[in-house]
């Protein structure tokens, strides 16, 4: 089918080479494009009057940091990596120029800050790109922990908003280039993606998609892969440097939050303007109008005078809107989940499998095993568990370090079962959710929708409980089957609609996010239940009860992932998803069912978060998710699928939850304790490097 | 860019469909621009500025639009930039950076629109502010807790805001000027609590993992007394034994703050009176609503004061008062915690009362509905 389907697109694209193969190569910048034309002519048309050159330029430099930021962030998925420092290292630049102009100056060069700010960049870049290639650590995790190192030094250099960025910055970069006919910031847009057409057609240009598609194959074919990868990081650093600046310049002064919160927009826009996570396809020039994407969006909101609580409903639709659009074609997922209904329906009709339809038994011809025959001895323990072992000890041995370190330092830590205790009940909200991430991560997605499905469950949970033992028995389902029901829309996405997980978990947890504030309209009523209360706070013969339940947990969480049928297709699925459907696995079912276990596990945390708090609040399953993900990584996971134990990620939980135990415990700063975090993460990965097979 | 001519038509074919609002123009033209939704502070202060904005005083003259901005700077700026293109007269905003929005905030006033900022504060001086003064609140509930202390002083543990805010570092700073001046108070753990209950609640976890509440004497919190309150009581204590914290407005808090054993409807342990020894203060969420209406005074010529200090609200075991109906009048008699019955969030911030707001009251702030 699919074979004959390739032939089909080929031949159409024989008949006309020049357009239908542009078409095809670009379509997700084409997409975009229109998206974006079609957005400004709706804003155009339904403002109060017509914009004019003035609102055009605003519109020009507010999507300019964004814009720029994307640009160094696509560079790097490109190459099939990942970025999370970038909205950090904006901040740091900030800070950085904020703090070191002289306010009595009348002037400033706006070369010489523009070249300091892009060497800032450069050089948290070539942080990562050092320990990405050269290192060969997984690139989500290092910048993870840049991301923290970073938001540490920034608090350092500027502990609160202030400083004073030079006006000539601001009269340079918000101005017009050309008066009255083109701003500064597109000429500045213009500018970067000519220097990127450039950056293409050199042989890092090609090296950066060759490794983004296959770097084994561009390692054959003679490209330097890890300078190529170094390269790109500093790239990209130097573009997060440069947006730093530009937002410098547009708000004339330092905070040290003002980037971090760009992060998950980045990401949107890069997706939007048809990069494909993973790497190989795409370019900045998308992004760039991804970014615009993103911000006219907030003007036809702002416009249609969409209430507040709706907002973040209808930017999760319209992501979602756009990336399918971008991926309407013959050979969609989409179009060939339609195209397989219709042979799956004739072959339920036939009582037979699609594939027996037309012809007949293909099965393969097996031999029955020889009976009787020795059977091979299976080697030790050690040996058979040789790489989940490798891959699960550096989050034990620096657990136990940190155990360590804090009875030397706080002491009452090792030889007390209280502080025992205390770790197990604080780790069991990560071990829960490293089991429903881990499970995504194992198939190469992510799950980003776990926020809003931690903080909706607890919320409708207190909602329905009201503090009633009775009122659990039957609020307890209902939640996790809402919680079911999130996890199966996710899957179905992913598999059904072609949506990369990224897109579609992001757009789930926005519409999750608004059914929460609309369900509680914004202030979460009820609490929790005395009998919940008590499993989270309570003792039973000196422990707290989840106490038992994580260790039931962690059984059941063991066995699921290396014992049963759905826990081999995890892995199989992971290893190569083609490799697995050839191979007779439900590819499709095994997706929907591992975004149905994390959303499950999302749900169960916000209902024992709610125990715990004793009531449940708007935005409170938000800082879990980046550590969900980070326990998976540390715990010797790989983030592109296909390698990982639930143990090890159980070590990540422990030791990362050890660390913040021993942190809250001192009297360190909190700049310090940033730091200190990243530096552990990142210590964590390095031990977990690959070697060079 | 692009052809100007063609968006142009399209515009003019699609500018005939759009909404046209004449009946508005006669009204001022207000926006709202606010941070974060997804906390009860700032639900709480949206409530009361749209109850202010439907009041019977101001609905014939205001048309207010809501527009959040999430935790995002940069989307701020980019929404004031729209709400000016929209034609604002004033805007009313909850600044996410008090510097990062200086450049907007200029162009805005440049243009005659008429920005105010409640809560916190914008440093470009052509804006309106109106908050409390940070320092003053950090400062006396710091002395409050070293008076309870007394001369033997003791340890504290110390939970703060969120991180790299002007708000948190004004607070956190000049309480830890008082407790410098004083050797005998010892701070044995400091944590970022972020301003939330459930967060305040998990650090204290951590704290407690390596520490006792036996050698904790008094807590200084800018939000989670209540918290800390319910978990003396689940490891054990009994409402008497309750140690001295400094904190946050919450209604939770206030309750707790009543003499044990007082009737109360709806209360439900922890969230019942038990006595505790408390200070009380908050960043009052009605900011918002006397924002609107001091907008408006200005947008009809009145003199309006650049910077507005509002009054800090501290409210102590001597003064805690529960209220029975939750209107203006009855808490300007001096009520100031509500019955769990009506406020069934033990979370939602309770300094609702001011002198300066007889439009709003207990109603405003729950659903947005204003006073009689």
């Amino acid at each position: 089918m699919s074979v004959s389907a390739a032939l089909r697109s080929e031949a159409g694209g024989r008949r006309r080479p020049g357009f239908g193969i542009l078409f095809a190569r670009h379509r997700g910048l084409i997409t975009a494009a229109i998206v974006f034309v079609l957005l400004f002519i709706v804003v155009n048309a339904i403002s109060a009057g017509h914009l004019s050159y003035f609102d055009f330029s605003f519109m020009a430099s507010g999507g300019a940091t964004l814009a720029l930021a994307a640009v160094g962030e696509t560079i790097v998925i490109l190459t099939g990596g990942f970025d999370l420092s970038a909205g950090a290292v904006i901040s740091l630049v900030n800070v950085v120029l904020a703090s070191s102009m002289d306010p009595t100056a009348p002037h400033a060069s706006v070369v010489l800050w523009t070249l300091a700010g892009i060497g800032v960049g450069m050089a948290t870049g070539a942080f990562n790109g050092v320990f990405i290639a050269f290192l060969r650590l997984q690139p989500i995790v290092v910048t993870l922990s840049t991301m923290f190192i970073l938001q540490g030094v920034t608090l350092l250099v500027m502990e609160k908003p202030g400083g004073f960025v030079n006006a000539d910055l601001g009269g340079f970069y918000l101005g017009d280039a050309v008066p009255g006919r083109l701003p500064m910031p597109v000429l500045l847009l213009v500018c970067v993606g000519l220097l990127w057409l450039y950056l293409k057609s050199t042989r890092f240009g090609a090296a950066l998609y060759a490794i983004g598609s296959d770097d084994d194959a561009a390692r054959s074919a003679g490209v330097r892969v890890a300078l190529t990868r170094l390269l790109a990081y500093i790239v990209a650093g130097g573009c997060y440097g440069l947006a730093g600046v530009f937002i410098s310049a547009q708000t004339g002064s330092g905070d040290p939050l003002v980037g971090n919160p760009l992060l998950l927009s980045i990401f949107a826009a890069v997706v939007l303007g048809g990069t494909r996570l993973g790497g190989g396809r795409g370019g900045p020039v998308g992004s760039m109008i991804g970014a615009y994407i993103l911000m006219s969006v907030v003007n036809v909101l702002l416009v249609l005078n969409v209430s507040a609580y709706y907002s973040t409903i209808a930017e999760g639709v319209i992501l979602l809107l756009a990336v399918l659009a971008a991926s309407i074609s013959a050979d969609s997922d989409l179009a060939k989940q339609i195209r397989f209904a219709a042979l799956r329906f004739a072959a339920w009709r036939a009582g037979a499998l699609p594939r027996q339809i037309g012809g007949g038994d293909r099965r393969l011809r097996r031999e029955p095993p020889a009976r009787g025959g020795a059977r091979a001895a299976a080697p030790p323990f050690w040996i058979r568990n040789r790489e989940a072992l490798r891959y699960a000890l550096p989050a034990y041995v620096l657990f136990v370090l940190v155990v360590i370190a804090t009875e030397l330092w706080l002491g009452n830590a090792a030889f007390h079962w209280g502080y025992w205790n205390s770790l197990i009940v604080l780790s069991s909200f990560l071990a829960i959710l490293a089991l429903g991430q881990g499970a995504v991560i194992l198939t190469g997605g992510l799950d980003l929708s776990v926020p809003w499905t931690v903080g909706l469950s607890g919320i409708l949970l207190a909602g329905i409980v009201q503090g009633s033992d009775q009122a659990l028995l039957y609020a307890l389902p209902i939640v996790i089957a809402i919680a079911l029901v999130v996890g199966f829309v996710n899957g179905v996405g992913v598999v059904a609609l072609g949506v990369s997980p990224i897109v579609m978990t992001l757009a789930t947890n926005g519409i999750l996010q608004g059914a929460a504030l609309l369900y509680s309209n914004g202030t979460p009523a009820g609490f929790s239940s005395p009998w919940l209360r008590w499993f989270m706070t309570g003792k039973i013969l000196d422990a707290t009860p989840v106490v038992f339940f994580v260790m039931a947990f962690v059984i059941v969480a063991v066995t699921l992932l290396a014992r049963t049928p759905f826990g081999r297709r995890i892995y199989a699925v992971g290893n190569g998803a083609r490799a697995a459907k050839l191979s007779g696995v439900p590819v499709g079912r095994t997706l929907i069912g591992v975004y149905m276990l994390s959303s499950l596990c999302a749900g169960l945390v916000g209902v024992l978060l709610t125990g715990f708090s004793g009531q449940a609040s708007l935005g409170m399953g938000d800082e879990y998710l980046l550590p969900s993900i980070a326990v998976v990584v540390v715990g010797g996971a790989i983030i592109t699928g296909g390698r990982g134990h639930y143990l090890g990620m159980l070590g990540g939980v422990l030791l990362l939850t050890a660390l913040q135990t021993m942190l809250a415990g001192s009297n360190l700063p909190y700049a310090t304790r940033a730091i200190l975090y990243g530096l552990v993460v990142l210590g964590a990965v390095v031990a977990l490097r690959e070697e060079r097979d | 860019m692009m052809g100007a001519r063609l968006l142009l038509a399209g515009g003019l074919a699609l500018s005939l469909i759009a909404p046209m609002t004449a009946q508005a123009a006669q009204k001022h033209k207000i926006f709202l621009s606010m941070s974060y939704i997804g906390n009860d502070w700032q639900a709480e202060a949206a409530n009361m500025v749209k109850a202010m904005a439907s009041h019977k005083s101001l609905a014939d003259k205001v048309s207010l639009e809501v527009q959040v901005a999430g935790p995002n700077a940069q989307r701020q700026i980019q929404q004031l930039n729209a709400m000016v293109q929209a034609g604002a007269e004033a805007i009313v905003v909850y600044p996410i950076s008090p510097t990062a929005l200086n450049q907007v905030v200029k162009n805005a006033c440049d243009k005659g629109v008429k920005i105010f900022a409640y809560d916190a504060e914008i440093t470009e001086p052509c804006a309106y502010n109106i908050h409390i003064d940070q320092e003053e609140a950090g400062r006396k509930t710091a002395e409050w807790l070293v008076d309870k202390l007394g001369s033997k002083g003791g340890n504290i543990v110390v939970i703060t805001g969120v991180p790299g805010t002007s708000v948190d570092t004004l607070r956190t700073k000049a309480a830890k000027e008082v407790f410098a001046k004083h050797p005998n108070i010892k701070i044995v753990a400091e944590a970022v609590g972020m301003w939330s209950q459930a967060v305040a609640r998990t650090e204290l976890s951590k704290i407690l993992a390596t520490q006792s509440w036996d050698h904790i004497d008094g807590l200084w919190m800018q939000v989670g007394c209540y918290t800390a309150n319910a978990m003396q009581l689940e490891a054990g204590k009994k409402p008497n034994q309750l140690i001295p914290c400094a904190g946050e407005g919450s209604n939770g808090g206030r309750i707790q703050m009543l003499p044990l054993g007082t009737e109360v409807e709806g209360a439900a342990s922890p969230y019942a009176p038990l006595g505790a020894s408390r200070i009380s203060y908050a960043s009052p969420p009605y900011s918002g609503a006397l924002a609107l209406k001091l907008a408006v005074e200005a947008l009809e010529g009145k003199d309006v004061a650049k910077t507005t200090i509002l009054p800090l609200p501290l409210v102590t075991n001597d003064t805690i008062k529960l209220c029975q109906e939750g209107t203006w009048e009855e808490m300007k008699a001096g009520c100031n915690a509500f019955k769990p019955s009506i406020v069934p969030n033990p979370g939602w911030f309770a300094s609702i009362f001011s002198e300066q707001t007889p439009e709003v009251g207990l109603e405003a702030a729950l659903v947005g509905q204003p006073e009689k």
